[in-house]
């Protein structure tokens, strides 16, 4: 069995408990690095910077030995990306898992199908077999993680996070690279420590919201602008880690695959009988954290956010809810060439 | 003003065919079925879906609902050049540039209240993320009541199981809102009408593999993918005889001269939807003639009329659209060989991640097999970038590079 080793992952859908039950490490590739920028020769120049800066990463080797990776058929360019790997990574075993756009009960069956899929790859990959009662543990322990990390970030959203959102983000990208055990234990460790009262916490409370921002430096650059993040949804942050329903373990897929839907709301997820759902979303979360403002941050060329984010301008301006739209390309500078435009939002909404 | 443009386009075509009955007017027919579905999306008073792209409209048209595309309404307004003023419409609404030009004119006119609204709708997941946004935003503009069709990216058991399931909760979602059920007889003459035109339509491209071939210029250009909305009725299948037929008198008659066909081309993607010099330049300049586009080919079985839905998920999941890239790439190759293609001219559409985002590994795979790929980078459906001088150097330099090459077969 290849203990230790890591499979890589790339979207937020990814089920890392199983994978954790089958006794790898998740490891999150995300888009950040120094990596030359040579995707677009491979692909096209249209793909969004997460894809290409994961890619760039796979070119030039600035990722950990991996036993295998998972991609999930979640949108166009990650389709793209799993094509583009098979060609600059052969030594890379691949899995790509369909997931369904909409969640019934139809749906979930079939995720949960798809999940069982993925156990029988990972337990070919792997040698042994993998027990459903394997992965109701692994599901556990994300949850002591996920409850952990949550205390945190209630911290965080107080302003009393020592290190602010910056270091909620850094213990997020850990949580999504480092084995788990040794992360649990960090974290616990942290949680301990008495709390701090951060310059944010006299900030303006936003809500922000987005696709993929997993650099900790562009959350600090919030922070300097005059804003507190309340709340916020990233796939790279605390999407990432929701508490997964457990009903034992011979319902296990079911409840992942539920739970997987349920708790993940990228923009590529709807809900057909609800069309617009993810603005009434928006809109009940900024409320709930007493947000004064949303702040919505997606990369350039992401179909699922820029397609609707008009349709949510719209929603929350009826709802008299200011919302300030952030287009990047998963680098500081992108964003820090926005800072006038960030401290111009939060002044107004003083 | 759509309206309009389409009962102009039925009476001018009328009108020629009328003149010259018996002339190459293939195309002609085609273009006026084309125009009388828009005059019926157009007029109200039909029950009215907009759909996805690879919905089963075979089946939709066996339930009595006029169904369409929404991207046939973006096609329309380019190719009658006033697509641009629904653009900036869309732009100016917060719809992203770099948002695919086809759903940004269909936003635009729905914004300038130029586009029907639909009883219903039913979108597909594939061919692309975007256009299922869309949908979706559109479903809130109208109000519509919105059925998406989860499209897997295999074609295993499982995967056919889950999407024939769904198709059979479509036709209980149809029937709930036109108050019609399903006849099972008109089910199977939609079905049978179907492989019907599958078959004519293979003889069609054989016919057009023929060299030199009667698929010239534009006169092949889209047509099976439009066809795809009247499938499962007989316009399907008498549109296709009349492509088989002309090409068949074309190739007997010998109208087609073979020094005109010194370079076979494959288009991939669309080709651009407004007016362009294009096919001319290569046709009189080069002696290079498009024979075949990536879009007009089929890459389904028959389906089964005592099993349709299978069928019907098969068809879909098999289009070379969805999925891994692999299986389009397979098809490039297919085409190739079939169409004895010297090269490639890739559009690369801006904004369609799905296809254009395979823009190197087609490019790669392409020439694994000899075949090179000029990608031109064009929009088709927003003119307002197109650079007609430099897409005639980039063809210049790709004529003259393929006319160094020995052919790859």
């Amino acid at each position: 069995m290849n203990k230790n080793k890591m499979i890589g992952f790339t979207c937020a859908y990814t089920p890392k408990a199983i994978i954790h039950a089958a006794g790898y490490t998740p490891y999150r590739i995300l888009p950040i690095g120094n990596a030359l920028d040579l995707a677009g020769h491979i692909l096209h120049e249209n793909l969004c910077s997460h894809i290409k800066r994961v890619l760039d990463r796979a070119l030039q080797n600035d990722i950990p030995e991996l036993a295998g990776l998972v991609f999930i058929n979640s949108c166009d360019s990650m389709r793209r990306l799993a094509d583009a790997w098979k060609k600059v990574r052969p030594d890379h075993k691949i899995v790509m898992l369909d997931l369904p756009a909409f969640k019934n009960e139809l749906s979930i069956s079939y995720f949960a199908e798809e999940l069982l899929r993925l156990v029988n790859t990972l337990s070919e990959w792997s040698g042994d077999a993998v027990s459903l009662k394997s992965i109701n543990n692994s599901v556990k322990l994300y949850n002591e993680l996920e409850s952990i990390l949550d205390r945190l970030h209630v911290r965080m959203q107080s302003g009393m996070l020592k290190g602010g959102s910056e270091k909620f983000q850094t213990l997020c990208n850990l949580a999504s690279t480092q084995p788990l055990q040794q992360t649990i234990k960090l974290l616990k460790t942290l949680v301990t420590e008495p709390e701090f009262e951060t310059p944010a916490k006299d900030g303006v409370p936003v809500f922000l919201f987005g696709n993929v921002l997993p650099d900790p430096d562009a959350y600090s650059l919030f922070e300097k602008c005059g804003a507190r993040i309340v709340d916020d949804d990233f796939c790279t942050g605390s999407r990432l880690f929701k508490p997964l329903q457990t009903g034992g373990p011979e319902e296990i897929l079911k409840y992942m695959a539920k739970s997987l839907f349920l708790n993940t709301p990228c923009a590529r997820t709807f809900d057909p009988l609800e069309p617009g759902k993810i603005a009434r979303d928006i809109i009940n979360r900024a409320k709930a954290c007493s947000a004064k403002g949303v702040i919505a941050y997606t990369l350039k060329f992401c179909d699922p956010y820029l397609d609707r984010l008009p349709m949510v301008r719209s929603i929350l301006q009826d709802a008299s809810i200011p919302f300030l739209m952030l287009e990047g390309d998963c680098t500081q500078g992108s964003i820090g060439q926005q800072q006038t435009r960030i401290e111009a939002f939060i002044e107004m909404l003083r | 003003m759509i309206l309009k443009h389409f009962e102009n386009m039925i009476s001018g075509i009328e009108a020629k065919l009328k003149k010259n009955p018996e002339g190459t007017n293939a195309r002609k027919k085609f273009a006026l079925e084309i125009a009388r579905l828009g005059k019926k999306i157009y007029s109200g008073g039909e029950r009215i879906a907009w759909c996805g792209v690879i919905a089963p409209f075979d089946l939709l048209n066996a339930m009595g609902v006029t169904s369409c595309f929404i991207e046939f309404v973006s096609s329309n307004l380019a190719s009658t050049g006033s697509v641009e003023k629904f653009l900036e419409s869309a732009e100016h609404s917060g719809y992203a540039i770099d948002i695919c030009s086809y759903h940004r004119a269909v936003l635009g006119a729905t914004i300038k209240n130029q586009m029907p609204m639909p009883d219903f709708m039913i979108a597909t997941t594939a061919p692309c993320t975007g256009g299922l946004a869309v949908m979706e935003v559109l479903a809130k503009k109208f109000n519509r009541e919105l059925f998406v069709l989860d499209i897997p990216q295999d074609e295993s058991d499982k995967n056919i199981r889950y999407l024939a399931t769904q198709i059979e909760n479509m036709i209980d979602f149809v029937a709930d809102r036109t108050g019609k059920p399903l006849d099972p007889s008109r089910l199977r003459k939609a079905v049978e009408n179907t492989n019907e035109t599958r078959k004519i339509l293979k003889e069609v491209f054989s016919l057009a593999q023929h060299i030199p071939s009667p698929a010239k210029g534009r006169i092949f250009s889209g047509v099976v993918p439009a066809l795809n909305l009247f499938l499962g009725t007989d316009t399907t299948i008498k549109i296709a005889k009349a492509f088989r037929d002309e090409f068949k008198n074309i190739i007997d008659d010998n109208k087609v001269d073979i020094s005109n066909e010194k370079f076979r081309l494959m288009w991939l993607q669309s080709r651009p939807q407004f007016k362009t010099t294009i096919e001319q330049i290569l046709e009189k300049q080069y002696k290079a003639a498009i024979v075949v586009e990536e879009l007009n080919d089929i890459t389904w079985e028959p389906i089964d009329p005592e099993n349709p839905y299978d069928g019907m998920a098969r068809r879909m999941i098999s289009s070379p659209l969805n999925g891994d890239i692999k299986k389009r790439i397979e098809q490039f190759k297919n085409l190739a060989q079939d169409y004895r293609i010297h090269g490639a001219i890739n559009s690369c559409h801006w904004g369609c991640r799905q296809g254009t985002g395979a823009r190197g590994l087609i490019t790669e795979s392409l020439k694994e097999i000899g075949v090179p790929v000029l990608n031109l980078e064009v929009d088709v459906i927003d003119p307002r970038n197109f650079a007609q001088g430099q897409i005639n150097t980039r063809l210049e330099a790709f004529m003259e590079m393929l006319g160094t090459r020995p052919s790859p077969w």
